[in-house]
């Protein structure tokens, strides 16, 4: 198979990674973990697009995928073509909407900037007051600053949106081991077609099942606590 | 599409290294040998006179306007940011048709001629399209850019199929490097896949959940 082919007609894989990262953040209510990173939330918050051929169904809402269109899109033989993330890091929160067959972003709204806090000596923090500008500043000194703080900005932004995308990544290379092993067949879509029809995943028994086919896919796997 | 405001919209890219990770080997004196490189393809606005209908070139990141590049403008630490600027003569079919038509007529008129040759009706395009040029300005469009050298991450801030395959060709005549767009199956080669994986990928097929197969 030729890398276009390999890249072209398996782009379908992004929709189940969509479809599984739906189907764990339900499972284990907005926790989930790598090996990488420990435990983070991450849930399905906004928009919700299903298809199948030309047939769409568009989910909106705080919780689209508990939306009970979203399971009978599923049933209908409907998949997710995007979906909008929430996702809660280490005190940070970052919106996204993930596109299935490109694994492009869309609308990520980074965490807001706390303002630099400087310490007080008595076991609380202030925040840092910036100096006055010079109201008069000469206009080469004003463009100066003016392309530090647009370099700064620029770098930061670029430093938040790669630790989320790593993130991304981590459960991508999960949902590989599984998917690309015969956890898929023998765990993974069992727990899914029973989810899909409304019945209950017990949570713990798939974690645990779930942590030993990752361990068996291999040291880059992750586990769930 | 802005990087440097707002919520953020983008497809990435990764330098090709299938000829080799030295692909991706960034080269000691890249501040200058690029810097060369992007003044070279900066944009060159397009003008009424221009044969070019559409044109694309580097600008200053969010500044259209600003084609004359500085180190400063152009890099941050590990990133190179820069605009994608694309000019467009964008003159309406329907007024196009119309004035072309006048021409014609008043062409045959002066003339005395009943018809005209193919050659003739070319030139008189050409003469109405460039006279309307010259009473217009040319649209322009402008997507940033953020390559993080360290990663080989592109990130282009648009979803745009057309305005990706004009950058990444850019991308290629200016700094001699082959951009890959991200897909499930380049992210998960680049993640790295066992021998048994590979094998798997080639041989996977969708998964079925629905139960009314009809």
């Amino acid at each position: 198979m030729e890398v276009f082919e390999r890249i072209e007609l398996r782009r379908f894989v992004g929709r189940e990674l969509l479809l599984w990262l739906w189907f764990e953040s339900e499972v284990f209510e907005g926790t989930l973990a790598t090996k990488q990173h420990g435990s983070f939330g991450l849930w399905l918050e906004g928009r919700l697009v299903l298809s199948a051929g030309q047939e769409v169904t568009t989910i909106k809402g705080t919780i689209p995928g508990q939306h009970r269109e979203a399971k009978e899109a599923l049933l209908r033989g409907k998949m997710p073509d995007l979906a909008s993330l929430h996702l809660a890091w280490a005190d940070h929160d970052a919106t996204l909407t993930l596109k299935a067959e490109t694994l492009a972003i869309a609308g990520l709204k980074l965490p807001r900037k706390e303002p630099a806090a400087a310490p007080t000596g008595e076991g609380t923090t202030v925040p840092v007051r910036r100096a006055p500008r010079r109201r008069a500043a000469p206009a080469e000194a004003a463009a100066e600053l003016a392309a530090h703080e647009a370099n700064e900005e620029l770098y930061e932004r670029m430093r938040v949106t790669r630790e989320i995308e790593e993130i991304l990544e981590a459960l991508y290379r999960d949902f590989l081991a599984l998917r690309l092993g015969p956890a898929w067949s023998e765990l993974v879509m069992p727990a899914l077609e029973a989810w899909t029809l409304g019945d209950d995943v017990d949570a713990d028994d798939y974690g645990t099942a779930r942590t030993k086919a990752l361990a068996a896919a291999g040291p880059k796997g992750a586990t769930r606590k | 599409m802005p990087a440097l405001r707002g919520s953020l919209t983008y497809s990435r890219f990764f330098i090709d290294t299938s000829e080799g990770p030295a692909a991706q080997k960034v080269p000691d004196d890249f501040r200058e040998k690029y810097m060369r490189a992007i003044r070279l393809r900066a944009m060159k606005p397009l003008e009424a006179e221009d044969e070019d209908l559409e044109r694309s070139g580097w600008c200053k990141v969010a500044e259209p306007f600003e084609i004359e590049l500085h180190y400063d403008d152009v890099f941050c630490n590990e990133y190179v940011a820069l605009g994608f600027r694309t000019d467009r003569w964008q003159i309406p079919g329907p007024m196009l048709k119309a004035r072309v038509r006048e021409a014609e007529a008043a062409y045959l008129e002066k003339k005395g001629k009943e018809k005209l040759g193919r050659k003739e009706r070319a030139e008189l395009k050409e003469s109405v399209a460039r006279k309307l040029r010259k009473q217009s300005a040319p649209s322009t469009r402008m997507v940033d850019l953020v390559w993080s050298m360290n990663d080989g991450i592109v990130r282009f801030f648009s979803h745009s199929d057309k305005a990706a395959g004009n950058m990444t060709e850019l991308f290629h005549k200016t700094f001699g490097l082959r951009l890959v767009a991200e897909a499930p199956y380049t992210l998960a080669s680049r993640l790295g896949l066992t021998k048994a994986q590979e094998g798997a990928w080639q041989e996977i097929e969708i998964s079925v959940l629905a139960k009314e197969a009809s």
